[in-house]
């Protein structure tokens, strides 16, 4: 990922900067472009880390290991449902 | 009361040991030792096991751990103890004041002659003796003020894992996984086992709790069960897991029960859920918010956009508009060649900046593409396309207007170019090099050449007199 972008709560924190100086207007055009190519870059880091993360249930032991549970626990039961 | 001391006396036990009656005994001398050996064993026989009710005062705690207390009522009291052991079984804490049902043997301490009652147990009187534990240990950790608002963390909006404690076994586990597998399909979920009932369950949640604090990315921890009697839900009512809740680095959400089960974890939590679905509901939540207020911010970021092109095409049409503007064309006649050099240098910035604004999308775009292939999971993956649209769309209509501008000022330079001004019958001197324009007669001299453009075709002239 873009070496700029911290982690996504700073993301967050500068597309909401970006997008309140760009609405209080009184820039320059230029400037505006490059505030709009940032912004753009930043909304698309956000999303792209939503997706990145996968599904993973784990178990963790006394010993503090983790492991892969097995599938049984995350499908819950219910995947026998008819209905689903 | 009477009737339990008289009886030893009227049926003196089958015992050898045991003195003759004394209307028939011939004068016995007993030491102190005897006697009070002797109304040990009369007490300590009918009254092994009694239960009194009465009020503790005088109550101590030994270093030993053994509490000593008084209990008593309107006229009378009795000396009472109660070992270590059986204390520590106590669910509530015994203070002056209480009223209590004391279960216990009378004993005599034969040093002092005195008798006592050794408690066995005690109970409340009136209010059960795990609801007496459960506003103990409230009003305790209320005054430590582990309950405070200000303590109260909120819940992250991207979780990276999302902790449990709770039994493998229950239904307070179904139920989370199942509404994190509806509505927030990539949550990554660490489960660490507890017993939730009986022996051990509030060391093992605490510790638990402990555990997955330590683990790397976990940012929000559930900790819970199902239903159960007020005896199944006691774990969550002692004292040792509501320190590892307020301790724990990570905001806490207790799920304790149903609805109306209220419970010490939940006074310390971070945030109390109804039910164990519902405390997933509210991790689901905090991640939907986030996920809105990203879209929205993206639309608001597309909209300024948009209105920061758009002032400044409005501003040129109110400046084209102005009557003062009548005037520039003769100013501007004199400087045409430079404005034709000018506007080809502003097309060709123009053109180099669109230029790169598309290598630029192309990149991000390729990234964009390459990142696609890892999407999995239907509904963001709508999301991003809506976005992808919008970002080409956006792209494409910055360009278009710039280049609408572009061909508005050109057309506007062409209104102003001199060769309009010489159409009407005015004439540029230059001089011989072409260098300057000739402004005043008294800078030449009779001899001189100069250059003379018209409206169509220049010719070379000299001057005959100034």
């Amino acid at each position: 990922m873009d070496p700029s972008i911290k982690d996504f709560e700073s993301a967050l924190a500068e597309l909401d900067a970006i997008v309140r100086k760009m609405e209080e207007g009184d820039l320059t055009l230029e400037r505006s472009m490059e505030l709009y190519e940032r912004g753009l870059q930043l909304s698309r880091f956000c999303h792209t880390t939503l997706e990145a993360a996968e599904r993973r249930i784990e178990l963790l032991n006394e010993r503090g290991e983790t492991r892969t549970a097995p599938p049984s626990l995350g499908l819950g039961g219910d995947e026998g449902d008819p209905r689903r | 009361m009477g009737d339990l001391f008289s009886d030893p006396f009227e049926e003196p036990p089958d015992d050898p040991l045991s003195p003759e009656p004394p209307r028939r005994a011939p004068r016995r001398i007993l030491t102190v030792s005897q006697l009070n050996a002797e109304i040990r064993r009369l007490l300590e026989g009918p009254l092994r096991d009694v239960w009194v009710e009465g009020e503790i005062s005088n109550c101590r705690v030994w270093n030993t751990g053994h509490m000593y207390f008084t209990l008593k009522d309107g006229t009378a009291q009795v000396r009472a103890v109660m070992f270590r052991m059986p204390l520590s079984y106590l669910r509530f804490k015994p203070h002056d004041g209480l009223r209590v049902i004391a279960r216990g043997g009378i004993s005599l301490y034969e040093p002092k002659g005195e008798y006592q009652i050794v408690c066995e147990h005690l109970e409340p009187h009136g209010l059960g003796a795990l609801q007496l534990a459960f506003e103990q240990l409230k009003k305790k950790l209320q005054a430590e003020g582990l309950f405070a608002r200000e303590r109260k963390r909120p819940l992250p909006s991207l979780p990276r894992k999302i902790g449990i404690v709770t039994s493998l076994e229950g239904a307070a586990l179904r139920d989370i996984l199942k509404v994190l597998r509806r509505r927030y399909p990539n949550a990554h979920v660490v489960i660490r086992p507890a017993r939730v009932q009986g022996e051990g369950a509030a060391a093992d949640i605490a510790r638990g709790l402990r555990a997955l604090g330590r683990v790397e990315g976990v940012d929000v921890i559930i900790a819970g069960r199902g239903g159960g009697s007020a005896e199944d839900l006691w774990a969550f009512n002692e004292e040792i897991v509501a320190r590892a809740i307020a301790a724990s680095p990570v905001p806490v959400i207790s799920a304790v029960g149903h609805e109306v089960d209220v419970t010490i974890a939940d006074f310390v939590a971070d945030l109390r859920a109804p039910t164990p679905s519902a405390a997933a509901e509210m991790v689901v939540a905090a991640h939907e918010d986030f996920c809105s207020r990203i879209d929205r911010l993206t639309q608001r970021l597309h909209g300024a956009a948009r209105q920061a092109v758009q002032q400044r095409r409005s501003a040129v049409q109110a400046l084209s508009g102005r009557r003062g503007f009548a005037g520039w064309p003769a100013r501007l006649a004199l400087h045409g060649r430079h404005a034709a050099e000018l506007t080809h240098q502003l097309r060709e910035a123009i053109v180099a900046r669109l230029a790169r604004q598309a290598r630029e999308y192309r990149t991000l775009r390729t990234r964009l593409d390459a990142l696609d292939l890892r999407r999995r999971f239907a509904v963001s993956r709508g999301r991003l396309t809506t976005a992808d649209q919008r970002l080409h769309a956006a792209a494409h209509r910055a360009r278009d207007r710039a280049d609408s501008r572009f061909r508005v000022l050109a057309g506007r330079l062409e209104s102003l170019s001199p060769l309009g001004v010489l159409a009407r019958g005015y004439a540029v001197c230059w001089n011989a090099e072409r260098t300057a324009i000739v402004r005043s007669a008294s800078s030449l001299t009779p001899g001189d050449r100069v250059r003379v453009t018209l409206h169509e075709g220049e010719i070379a002239c000299r001057v005959e007199e100034t």
